[in-house]
């Protein structure tokens, strides 16, 4: 018998995901500075498993936990809150429901328990050298040769490609089509094959979590095409709403104020009057975000589908998060160039590391610049 | 209780409050009602404080039982945007949030309530007094035998209203007295404000007054009152900045220069989603500030409440009238265009119960006492 975790109230719901967290997510794994790769956290997704809870917003027949929007805002909710790593989720957030949603029978059967058992870990093939923002104008190539796809080109910012068994990919199948958002193909693909290639990218941070791609007659069988062929972009998009509104969150940026106000405490800081204003611009910033995303979580609630608008969310979250760790930088004064912990007290507070793990959030899902193109031609109806 | 948590039917409530006053200021005229006030010498048009006394807007915040309407300060907070909106000159703000704030924690009973709800009188309230150095300073003027003796500073309404209630030290403590608009030893100098409104300095050399009320609960009632009205004030800012921003919106998207409309400009558009970002983010913000003064007891923690409004919406109001000017280019700096009285009365507005910066300092102060409790 699946229980029915919509029927609960939220309280109730808040305090069995709460319950759990607390009681068995491992210490060692709380608020991970880094993206782990699968084998550091697999007692934890062992668990996770066990529990059923692997996929919150899958519904249940497929093995999810069958969450509205509402409910899984409070899993969310809780998971950042108790600083739980979401793990290797491109499966679970990403190939999983584009599955359930355009996928066959036979792909559905095979894929989705994989996924949720983490037999499979995947990784997301969207961005190229030359498609970032622009991300229609890539050029990987696929072409049919009998029963396979032959791939051909390169993926860049790949998280976590030398720790997947397989990606999920948008790869050109018509160069010819009269709009280049047309022509592209959803496609499965396993990594260990002579054609795949993957090389890290070692980032500012020092971290290897981005890597680089390369396909050289690299293959994959017909059927792991997803959906229609070239019909990949309208599929791909039309999974980005939730998104929009999680990419918002404030509790990227409340986790950071929290840590800036120890740190700055501990540091003396507060005694400077303009750090002080500085330090409550921010910390308002934070609030009043918090509100204007209660506004939108509120229309999820209601079961209402979030327009444009929401993009401003991530806008001005992302932007406050980078200004949040600019000012720790700021309270460490003279070692705000130091690599590793700071102690303050019998505390360590990592300045450099928060300030590196803020810089992405204004240029990943859709850069702060695309972001604001899009609210000035969707939302304010500007021209052009 | 934030906003977003109310039940359905509060939130109906609130939706049709905004609908009516809306169509009452669009009906009276809109924002060239407002223009021609100021171009007549500023003051407020009396039948249109009979209309929103009609309306029930003076007694929002009132109990029933004295004839208001018995709602929160987030219906409040409902109205002050819509006044807002239209740059209103009628002191609804002041009314509900300080008059009315300070009589109905104080002298429910008496008659001059009801009046203030009716729309039959305006009372100003004289609280602040100017130091030396021309900044605000400890309150000193007396009030001893019936009479008031002293000066008091940053009085809305001054030159307009029928009356005075002023906050003075009595032989026992505080007082709160009322004194009438023309009182004998009564002296009014109206300092002329950026919007054509007009600051009140008062001075008094024997004004007779009535005592009204006495004691500690005098200061309390004023703290609670300021905050309540330092929150409203938020919301009118918040109401200026949005119309201020449809404006402009508007003006962007029809003015051409190099054969476009200027709206078509990447730089424009993204300086334009900002501006629409930071009054989405003062709307929420100042509702939600609202909506918590409503289900908060504490004096000290309603006012950091009312200093996060106050705050956020001075720095939102700021920024999008400004910048509202410099995309308006050279006519937003002409007296015809209507964008440059949104940016006269937020000056006004933002400056009046202190600044972004000022209660920010006050936020923390709070925040950092709360803490230490």
């Amino acid at each position: 018998m699946m229980t029915d975790w919509n029927a609960m109230s939220d309280a109730d719901f808040r305090k069995e995901v709460r319950g759990f967290f607390e009681a068995e997510y491992p210490e060692e794994l709380r608020n991970l500075p880094h993206r782990p790769k699968f084998a550091e956290i697999a007692h934890w997704h062992r668990k996770l498993h066990a529990k059923g809870w692997v996929a919150p917003a899958w519904p249940a027949e497929y093995g999810g936990m069958g969450l509205n929007a509402a409910k899984l805002l409070i899993f969310y909710e809780e998971q950042q809150r108790w600083g739980v790593n979401r793990g290797r989720d491109m499966g679970v957030q990403m190939v999983g429901p584009l599955i359930i949603k355009f996928g066959t029978q036979e792909q559905k059967d095979y894929w989705l328990p994989r996924i949720l058992s983490c037999e499979d870990i995947w990784c997301q093939g969207y961005s190229e050298p030359g498609a970032g923002s622009d991300l229609a104008n890539l050029r990987t190539r696929a072409e049919i040769d009998g029963d396979d796809f032959v791939i051909n080109g390169q993926k860049i910012w790949t998280t976590m490609a030398h720790d997947a068994t397989h990606i999920f990919m948008l790869v050109r199948t018509d160069p010819d089509a009269p709009k280049k958002q047309q022509g592209i193909s959803f496609l499965l693909a396993p990594m260990d094959q002579s054609g795949v290639e993957v090389r890290t990218i070692t980032t500012l941070s020092g971290e290897t979590e981005f890597c680089e791609v390369f396909f050289d007659n690299a293959r994959t069988p017909r059927e792991n095409l997803v959906g229609e062929l070239n019909k990949g972009w309208t599929m791909a998009k039309a999974l980005l709403s939730f998104e929009r509104i999680f990419i918002g969150s404030p509790s990227l940026a409340q986790n950071a104020l929290g840590q800036l106000e120890s740190f700055a405490r501990g540091r003396g800081a507060f005694d400077d009057p303009v750090f002080r204003d500085r330090f409550a611009q921010a910390a308002l910033d934070v609030e009043d975000h918090a509100a204007l995303y209660a506004r939108f979580a509120d229309q999820l609630k209601r079961g209402e589908t979030l327009g444009a608008d929401v993009s401003m969310l991530k806008i001005w979250v992302t932007e406050c998060f980078q200004r949040i760790t600019e000012l720790m930088i700021e309270a460490a004064g003279p070692d705000g160039g130091t690599i590793g912990p700071l102690q303050v007290g019998n505390v360590g507070v990592d300045v450099l590391s928060s300030f590196y793990k803020a810089r992405p959030g204004t240029i990943y899902g859709g850069s702060n610049e695309i972001q604001r193109n899009i609210l000035s031609k969707a939302v304010l109806g500007l021209p052009g | 209780m934030t906003q977003t948590e109310l039940p359905t039917s509060d939130q109906e409530d609130l939706r049709l409050l905004r609908e009516s006053a809306r169509t009452l200021f669009e009906r009276a005229g809109g924002s060239g009602r407002s223009r021609k006030l100021r171009d007549s010498g500023g003051g407020w048009d009396a039948d249109m404080i009979h209309e929103l006394a009609e309306a029930g807007v003076f007694g929002v915040t009132v109990p029933e039982e004295n004839g208001g309407l018995g709602m929160g300060l987030a219906a409040g907070g409902v109205i002050a945007e819509e006044v807002g909106r239209v740059i209103a000159p009628e002191p609804v703000v002041v009314t509900v949030g300080l008059s009315l704030g300070l009589l109905r924690r104080l002298c429910p009973d008496h008659a001059k309530m009801e009046q203030l709800v009716g729309g039959e009188t305006v009372l100003a309230v004289a609280w602040q007094e100017r130091g030396p150095n021309g900044g605000p300073a400890e309150a000193s003027c007396r009030y001893a035998d019936g009479k008031l003796t002293g000066g008091k500073a940053w009085v809305v309404g001054a030159s307009s209203a029928q009356g005075f209630l002023v906050v003075a030290q009595g032989d026992a403590g505080p007082v709160l007295v009322l004194a009438q608009a023309g009182a004998d030893g009564l002296s009014v100098d109206a300092r002329r404000q950026a919007d054509g409104s007009a600051m009140g300095e008062l001075s008094f050399s024997g004004t007779p007054a009535e005592q009204l009320a006495s004691g500690d609960t005098v200061q309390d009632a004023l703290a609670d009152a300021v905050s309540d009205t330092t929150a409203l004030a938020a919301a009118e800012l918040v109401g200026l900045s949005a119309r201020a921003f449809e404006i402009t919106l508007e003006y962007i998207k029809t003015r051409e220069q190099f054969d476009k409309p200027i709206g078509s400009f990447q730089v424009i558009q993204h300086r334009a989603v900002d501006l629409n970002v930071m009054c989405e983010v003062a709307q929420s913000g100042v509702r939600e500030a609202l909506g918590l003064m409503d289900g908060e007891a504490d004096p000290k923690v309603r006012a950091r409440l009312a200093s996060r409004a106050k705050a956020r919406a001075v720095t939102a109001a700021k920024k999008i009238t400004r910048d509202a000017i410099q995309l308006h280019g050279a006519v937003g700096y002409t007296d015809e265009f209507d964008i440059g009285l949104y940016l006269n009365r937020a000056l006004v507005l933002s400056a009046w119960l202190g600044d972004d910066a000022y209660h920010r300092r006050l936020w923390f102060m709070a925040r950092e006492a709360e803490g230490a409790a």
